[in-house]
C-alpha cells in the first residue's frame, strides 16, 4: 500500500523521525574489532550456499545441533531496502516500544550505513534511497512481533549480548550472560593481581554457556595461563566455541562437553582457579519467572533443584578436589541465603579445605558471590 | 578583555592597517558594530593569529629584551656549571634538564642576535656610504629584509615566552544544557550540539555522543559528547558560556519572537592519572530493575552512577549496551570535570586581571546571540557579527569566531606579559 504518486511528504509524515534518525545514527559506535568474526561469517555463508545446492549440509562444527545461526550483526548485508520502507517499519515498531531497544536493533541490522545519506534523503524528500541491510524488512517485522507478542528476549532477536567489553553471540538454548556475572571476571582479576602465580595456571569455567566468563578470564590472563570451559549442553558448546573463535582464543580456551567436573579428568589438584555461574533458582521459582527468562531461556541453566543449591554444593565439593593449594574459586548464587549456607558448608562440612571464604555483593547490594582459596 | 588590559594594549601597539581590511573582507562577511578595540590600537589581519605581525612598541621590546638577556645569563650559567668537573650528578642532571627546556628559546635568541649584528653592520655601512646612491639602495633593501626577519624572530620569541595552556592540545568534553525557554531552549540546544558535531567532522575530529536527554519535542534537555583529536580544547575552549537564541519557536502560534538560552561547557579531556583518581574515592552504583536480579531477570536497561566522594561530584550514564560502556563513559566525563575543577581552582589563585580575560570559564557569561529574524550571529566578547546564521549552524563559519577569539587571547596574553614585572 505504497502509492507511487502522491506520496505524502516524507519529512512531514515523519518529522520526528528526521531528527531522530540523525541523532541515532551519529551515535553508532565503531564496529567491534571483529575482523576475524567477519571471516568466520564469510565461511559460514559459503557453507550455507553450498548446502542449498547440495544436500546434506555439512555441519559447521563437530557437534550434533544444526549449524550456528549467525547473529544479525555478523550476517552479510545482502538485502537492500528503501529508506521509506525502513522508516515505515521503524515507526510501526516504535508504536510498540514497550520493551524497546529499537535503536540497537537498527545498529545491528544496517550495514555500512552512511548517516549523511539518510539526512540527504530526508532533506530532499527522497525516500527511495536504497540502503543495504543485514535483514529483510519483512524479517524485521516478524522479529519485532516476536519481541512484543512472545516476549522473546531482545538478545535472542539480535543474536548477541554486549557484556563487559565483549560482544557475545547467544541464541535459544544458551543463557544470556547477566551484567552481574561480569563481577566474577573482576574478582578473578583481583585474585590474580594479588598472586601473580595464579596467572600462569589453569582456569576452569564450569557451565560456561555462551563462554562469557571463560573469554573474560582469558583476556585478563593475557599471554599467560589457559582456560577450560565446560558445559553439558551441546548448544552451549557450539555457541561458546563460536565466541571463542570470534575472539581468536582457540589456543587459550578449550571447550569441553560434559557434566560439571566430568570433563576435568586428569587435572585434579592442578587447577589455579575454578569459577561458575551454575543454575541456582529453586525449582518452584521457575514458573514465576519473567516471561523472557522463564519462557525462552534454557531451564537447564536456571533450575538448581529444590533449594536451588544442588549444583552449587556439587561445585563446592569439586573445588576441594580440583583446586591446587592456594587456588581461587568464585561461584554466583541466588542471594544472601545461599551465600550464607555455602560459606557455612565450606567451613564446617569441608573443614580445612578452604581459607578466606567470603561473600561478595553485586551492583544492587545483594550478596551474590561466594569466593575463597584452597588451603595451602 | 578587561579595561585595564585594553588600555595597556593600546600603549604597547602601534597602528596598523589590518582592521579596515578585516571590516571589508567579503570572504567572512564580518562587520564590526563596535570595534573590539580602538582602531588605532592594533592590527587584526584576517583573523589568523599566525599571520599577526604586530609592530612592537619600544616598551614591549624593552621588556622582552630584559627577559631575553635573563634567559641568556641563565643559560650561560648552567653551561658553566655543567662544564665544571666538581658538579654533583644531581646538580648536573638538573642543570641539563633546565638547559634542554631553554634550548628552543636559546636557538631563537642566537638567531636574533646574529640578525641584530647584521642590522648594525648594515646601518654602519649606510652611514659610510651616504654619497653612493647605488650602494645605499642595495643596503637599504638588505636592511629592510633583515629588519623584517628580526621582527619575525621577535614574534616567535614573544610567543614562546607567553604562558601556554597545556590543555590546549587535548581533546574535550562538550556539554550542552537547555536553559531558560523550555522546549524552545531544548530545540536550540539540539541545534547547537549538532553545530559542534558538524564542525568536528569538518575538522576530522572524532565526535562521540556520550549522553542525550531528550525533551518532549525531541529537543535536547542535556547532551554531552567526547570530541577527540589534536588541539580540540585549544580551539573550542572559548565556546563555554551562555548562547542566546532569538527566534519564533516552532511551538509558537502567534509568530512572536522568543529569547531563550543554552549553556555550553567545554572541558579538556583528562584521564585517571591527570586527576589522580583513586578507586577508593569512587562509589559506583549500578542499576538494574529491582527484584532478585541475577538469573531471574533479563533486562536491557542499564545505568551507572559514579560518585566522586571527596568532591561530591556525580556522573550518571545510562542505556549503553553494556554496563562496561556506561562506566567507561561516566569515568571519562568525571575525569574531565575533576580536571576542570582543579584548573579553575588554580585559575582563582592567579591575578584578577587574568580572570577578566576571555576563556576564564565563567559559564554564566552570555557570549553569543543567534538572532534568526535578522539572520545574524553576534559574539559579545569580540563584538563580531556574521550574517550567515544557517552556515553557522552547519558548522561552516565557526572558525571565524574561533580565530578572532584566539587572536584576542594572544593579545591579552601579550598585554599581561608586558604589564607583569620581568
Amino acid at each position: 500500500m505504497k502509492p507511487t504518486t502522491l506520496r505524502p511528504s516524507f519529512t512531514r509524515a515523519w518529522p520526528c523521525m528526521a531528527s531522530n534518525f540523525s541523532t541515532f545514527f551519529f551515535q553508532l559506535p565503531p564496529p567491534p574489532p571483529l575482523a576475524h568474526a567477519r571471516n568466520i561469517a564469510h565461511q559460514v555463508r559459503h557453507r550455507r550456499i553450498h548446502s542449498s545446492l547440495s544436500a546434506p549440509p555439512p555441519p559447521l562444527l563437530a557437534s550434533s545441533p544444526p549449524s550456528q545461526p549467525l547473529p544479525l550483526f555478523l550476517r552479510p548485508p545482502k538485502y537492500t531496502t528503501t529508506v521509506l520502507d525502513l522508516l515505515e517499519w521503524h515507526s510501526w515498531a516504535k508504536s510498540h516500544r514497550r520493551l524497546c531497544r529499537l535503536n540497537w536493533l537498527m545498529e545491528d541490522v544496517l550495514h555500512g550505513f552512511d548517516p549523511s545519506l539518510m539526512r540527504k534523503a530526508v532533506a530532499r524528500d527522497d525516500p527511495d534511497v536504497i540502503i543495504s541491510s543485514r535483514a529483510d524488512v519483512q524479517e524485521l517485522y516478524s522479529l519485532w512481533k516476536q519481541r512484543m507478542e512472545e516476549r522473546r528476549p531482545f538478545q535472542y532477536i539480535v543474536g548477541c549480548e554486549h557484556w563487559r567489553d565483549l560482544i557475545l553471540c547467544v541464541r535459544e538454548g544458551v543463557l544470556i550472560p547477566r551484567p552481574e556475572t561480569a563481577i566474577i571476571v573482576d574478582l578473578v582479576g583481583d585474585a590474580i593481581s594479588k598472586d601473580e602465580g595464579l596467572r600462569e595456571g589453569l582456569w576452569v569455567d564450569l557451565g560456561t554457556g555462551s563462554g562469557a566468563i571463560a573469554i573474560g578470564i582469558a583476556k585478563i590472563l593475557g599471554n599467560y595461563g589457559s582456560v577450560i570451559a565446560t558445559d553439558l549442553s551441546p548448544v552451549a558448546i557450539q555457541v561458546a566455541s563460536f565466541n571463542v573463535e570470534i575472539y581468536s582464543l582457540e589456543d587459550k580456551i578449550e571447550v569441553r562437553e560434559g557434566s560439571w567436573l566430568e570433563p576435568l579428568k586428569g587435572v585434579e589438584g592442578k587447577v589455579a582457579g575454578l569459577v561458575s555461574n551454575p543454575p541456582y533458582i529453586p525449582s518452584d521459582g521457575i514458573s514465576g519467572l519473567q516471561a523472557e527468562v522463564g519462557r525462552h531461556e534454557p531451564r537447564l541453566a536456571l533450575d538448581g533443584g529444590a533449594e536451588g543449591m544442588d549444583d552449587l554444593l556439587h561445585l563446592c565439593n569439586g573445588a576441594a578436589s580440583m583446586l591446587k593449594p592456594g587456588g581461587f574459586f568464585a561461584f554466583e548464587t541466588n542471594g544472601e541465603k545461599q551465600c550464607k549456607f555455602l560459606v557455612d558448608y565450606m567451613q564446617n562440612q569441608l573443614p580445612g579445605s578452604f581459607c578466606n571464604v567470603n561473600t561478595v555483593s553485586d551492583f544492587a547490594g545483594i550478596q551474590r558471590f561466594v569466593i575463597g582459596f584452597r588451603n595451602r | 578583555m578587561g579595561r585595564n588590559s585594553r588600555s595597556l594594549w593600546r600603549t604597547l601597539m602601534w597602528a596598523a592597517p589590518g582592521i579596515d581590511a578585516l571590516r571589508t573582507n567579503p570572504r567572512v562577511g564580518a562587520s564590526f558594530p563596535r570595534p573590539p578595540v580602538a582602531k588605532a590600537s592594533f592590527s587584526l589581519p584576517r583573523f589568523c593569529s599566525t599571520e599577526v605581525e604586530p609592530h612592537f612598541s619600544p616598551d614591549l621590546i624593552k621588556i622582552m629584551e630584559q627577559r631575553l638577556s635573563a634567559i641568556e645569563h641563565r643559560s650561560a650559567f648552567l653551561q658553566n656549571l655543567i662544564n665544571q668537573p666538581e658538579a654533583s650528578p644531581t646538580e648536573y642532571s638538573r642543570a641539563n634538564k633546565e638547559l634542554r627546556k631553554l634550548r628552543d628559546s636559546m636557538e631563537l635568541i642566537n638567531e636574533l642576535r646574529t640578525k641584530q649584528k647584521e642590522i648594525d653592520g648594515l646601518k654602519t655601512m649606510m652611514d659610510e656610504n651616504v654619497e653612493d646612491r647605488d650602494m645605499l639602495g642595495m643596503v637599504t633593501e638588505e636592511l629592510d629584509e633583515a629588519v623584517k626577519e628580526e621582527k619575525r624572530l621577535q614574534q616567535l620569541l614573544l610567543q614562546s615566552l607567553l604562558p601556554r595552556d597545556d590543555a590546549d592540545e587535548r581533546g574535550s568534553i562538550l556539554e550542552v544544557r537547555a536553559g531558560t525557554g523550555g522546549e524552545e531552549a531544548s530545540l536550540f540546544a539540539m541545534d547547537i550540539f549538532k553545530m559542534y558535531e558538524r564542525y568536528s567532522q569538518k575538522k576530522g575530529w572524532k565526535f562521540e555522543v556520550v549522553d542525550i536527554t531528550e525533551s518532549d519535542l525531541r529537543g535536547y534537555k542535556e547532551a554531552s559528547a567526547a570530541i577527540s583529536g589534536i588541539g580540540v580544547y585549544g580551539k573550542l575552549k572559548f565556546e563555554s558560556g551562555v548562547h542566546r537564541v532569538q527566534r519564533v519557536p516552532v511551538t509558537e502560534k502567534s509568530g512572536r519572537v522568543h529569547t531563550s538560552a543554552v549553556s555550553v561547557a567545554i572541558l579538556p579531556q583528562a584521564n585517571e592519572v591527570d586527576v589522580q583518581l583513586r578507586n577508593e574515592d569512587l562509589r559506583i552504583d549500578t542499576y538494574r530493575s529491582g527484584g532478585s536480579g541475577g538469573q531471574h531477570a533479563n533486562t536491557t536497561n542499564s545505568a551507572v552512577r559514579i560518585t566522586h566522594i571527596p568532591s561530591g561530584m556525580v556522573v550518571s550514564i545510562q542505556d549503553e549496551r553494556s554496563q562496561h560502556m556506561n562506566k567507561a563513559k561516566a569515568l571519562k566525563v568525571l575525569c574531565a570535570r575533576l580536571y576542570e575543577l582543579e584548573r579553575s581552582r588554580m585559575h582563582l589563585d592567579r591575578s584578577k586581571l587574568r580572570s577578566e580575560q576571555i576563556g576564564s570559564g565563567d559559564r554564566s557569561e552570555r557570549i553569543r546571540t543567534y538572532n534568526f529574524p535578522q539572520g545574524r550571529v553576534t559574539d559579545h566578547r569580540v563584538g563580531i557579527t556574521h550574517h550567515a546564521i544557517d552556515d553557522m549552524l552547519q558548522g561552516e563559519i565557526l572558525d571565524a569566531f574561533i580565530d578572532a577569539l584566539l587572536l584576542q587571547q594572544e593579545m591579552d596574553a601579550i598585554a599581561s606579559f608586558s604589564s607583569s614585572d620581568p
